[in-house]
């Protein structure tokens, strides 16, 4: 069989205006079903209750096509990869402030990294499922940036993997470390649910609406603490968080504008989600404030100015036209920001014998920068708890807390928190379903549990689960064989194997040898 | 409100008694004491006298903290309510069933 030849060189061919090209590119592939109905072709964008009359209506402010779309994220991983080649060939990471900052990046790639494959997974299943093709496409561009994200990150930070603990299992330790199941249950949560709420969850709550309080501090502290590649991993992410952003806000404004029946459903998923969110920023609040040997800018300071100023201050007054509230639980969240990091840190110190990083008791220079961070709370109510942590590790000891904490049936964070306006008392949520007692850390975790229950009642507790025998067994070592930790990852962060490393590498002597 | 959803959205809970058996979870919270950042959770026979729950799980916990004094641990409550009743009674006597919040002084 022949192949039939092109007929010979036709006159080039006609470039066509941007506009045009991409509406030839993108919506103009789509069609109309023929042989099944669009309930069929599209089965979940109907029983959230959302009302879409106009999928056209949504607007694609990028007009981006699959081909400039790789042109350019081959040029940004062209540079990043440059610039890992370079940090590892001088041995770079000789230069970070300290290398007790990499316990924020061992956080990082355990807690963030999966998220950004779980995002691709869901960003494609939502490139499948929206009905709009403008939608679907920004779903789609989204999904491949995920992938990306969560690829240059291992890259990036499989560096520090050749000399220092905790960064060899993330992936296995994101499945069943107690403290990552913070993040886990949070994508879980999202991923279970329609696709209209995953748009509220994580477009908007997660990458709009708190993206610089739960990502941005990593990649500032990275700049702040020498960390070179992780900081040009932000730069080369930096373009599709605010195609993500935009995607976040289009996403909202669209669905509000659809129909009125939508407003209350929406402001359901945001009073939800930005708990979710907030809950979860919990664990980046602790890394700010503590574990960062050269600080940013404290937890506190961020939240006024990223999400005091700028969100309730800028976004909420605009949404208010569609009828839209600030979240319902954000008066909680303001009243505790001089108490969230301390007490979070306080959870990492007290567990780090189970965790994949380490802690250690901040010293006087760092409790001096918390006193002028926290005047209204750390030498009144943290100081004196860190002090007594002193006090026992000058004589030789260190506190470690020998059981299994109590954990929020929803946030999954051990219940740390204290009463808005009390911070010498814990907040203790209870509910009753099915005559079983469930236990929430605070008011917006509890409303969440109560509004669908049948959901929550199903949480993977890493707690419980030890207790039930489904963590590798009953004594510590099972449980840390289970979760892929190794010895040295763990405990405290003086007399740990980096810190003996690294205090090798920078002494005088003549055996500075790497 | 319940999960909206495509199909019968009906699961059992992860934790509930049946689970544990003769055992269940307890909590136990030192009011006052934020060297702990939180309760903590045990596994315990539901037919456990309250001294021996005291004894064997509670002294090793509480003694994370080198301050603790077995002999000052006083004024007990079962959520909110004071515990009433001998300690040689059992959890299951005194009422404190799957996931109680139990808290004392010290
Ligand atoms: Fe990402
Ligand atoms: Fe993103
Ligand atoms: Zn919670």
């Amino acid at each position: 069989m022949s192949v039939p030849t092109k007929k010979a060189a036709s006159k080039p061919a006609r470039k066509l205006p941007l506009k045009e090209r991409y509406a030839l590119l993108t919506r103009d592939l789509d069609w109309e079903p023929g042989y099944v109905d669009r309930e069929q072709l599209f089965p979940h964008t109907r029983y959230e209750g959302i009302k879409i009359h106009d999928w056209d209506g949504w607007q694609d402010p990028f007009r981006l096509t699959v081909d400039a779309y790789y042109k350019y994220q081959v040029e940004k991983d062209k540079r990043l990869y440059a610039v890992l080649d370079g940090f590892a060939q001088s041995q770079g990471h000789l230069s970070l402030s300290d290398a007790s900052y990499l316990n924020a990046i061992k956080l990082f790639i355990q807690g963030v990294t999966p998220l950004e494959y779980a995002a691709h997974r869901h960003f494609a299943y939502l490139a499948r499922h929206l009905e709009g093709p403008a939608p679907r496409f920004a779903a789609l561009c989204q999904s491949v940036d995920e992938l990306r994200h969560c690829q240059t990150q291992i890259h990036t930070i499989s560096n520090y993997n050749k000399y220092y603990g905790g960064f060899h299992s993330w992936s296995k330790m994101h499945d069943r470390v107690w403290y990552l199941s913070v993040p886990k249950s949070l994508f879980d949560d999202a991923m279970t649910a329609g696709p209209f709420e995953f748009l509220i969850s994580i477009s908007f709550s997660f990458e709009y609406l708190l993206t610089n309080l739960l990502f941005v501090p990593f990649m500032s502290g990275a700049s702040f603490n020498g960390d070179m590649p992780t900081m040009s991993f932000g730069f080369s992410a930096q373009s599709d968080e605010s195609r993500h952003m935009t995607l976040g806000l289009e996403a909202i404004k669209f669905l509000l504008e659809q129909d009125e029946g939508n407003v209350p459903i929406i402001q359901d998923w945001i009073d939800k989600w930005f708990w979710r969110a907030y809950r979860m920023s919990a664990l980046v609040a602790g890394m700010m404030d503590y574990m960062l040997p050269k600080p940013v800018m404290s937890w506190r300071e961020a939240f006024e100015l990223y999400f005091e100023e700028q969100m309730l201050g800028g976004l909420f007054p605009d949404l208010e036209y569609y009828g839209i509230q600030p979240p319902r639980h954000v008066n909680d969240a303001i009243a505790e920001k001089d108490h969230l990091s301390h007490q979070v840190y306080k959870i990492l110190h007290n567990f780090s014998f189970a965790a994949a990083f380490t802690t250690k008791t901040p010293d006087e220079a760092h409790m001096a920068w918390l006193a002028e961070q926290y005047p209204d709370s750390f030498d009144q109510v943290y100081r004196p708890v860190w002090e007594k942590h002193r006090k026992i590790e000058a004589d030789g000891g260190r506190v470690f807390f020998q059981g299994l904490p109590q954990l929020c049936q929803v946030c999954q964070v051990p219940m740390a928190f204290t009463e808005p306006g009390n911070s010498a008392q814990i907040s203790f949520r209870r509910s009753t379903f099915r005559d079983e007692t469930f236990h929430t850390c605070s008011d917006g975790c509890q409303w969440i549990f109560e509004r669908e229950p049948e959901k929550y009642v199903q949480a993977w507790l890493p707690v419980h689960q030890i207790y039930r025998g489904n963590c590798g067994g009953p004594t510590v070592p099972d449980v840390l064989a289970w979760y892929g930790i190794q010895e040295g990852d763990n405990g405290e962060y003086t007399g740990s194997p980096d810190q003996l490393a690294w205090a090798a590498w920078h002494s005088d002597g003549d055996d500075k040898a790497v | 409100m319940t999960v909206k959803a495509l199909y019968d959205y009906e699961f059992p809970s992860a934790d509930r008694a049946e689970v544990f058996g003769d055992d269940q979870l307890v909590y136990v919270h030192w009011r006052g004491n934020p060297l702990f950042c939180s309760a903590a959770c045990f596994r315990v026979p539901k037919n456990m006298p309250f001294a021996e729950f005291v004894t064997s799980m509670l002294h090793g916990w509480a003694a994370s903290d080198p301050d603790f004094d077995p002999a000052s641990v006083t004024d007990w409550r079962l959520f909110d309510e004071q515990l009433s009743g001998g300690q040689d009674k059992s959890l299951a006597d005194l009422g404190i069933g799957h996931k109680a919040l139990l808290s004392f002084a010290a």
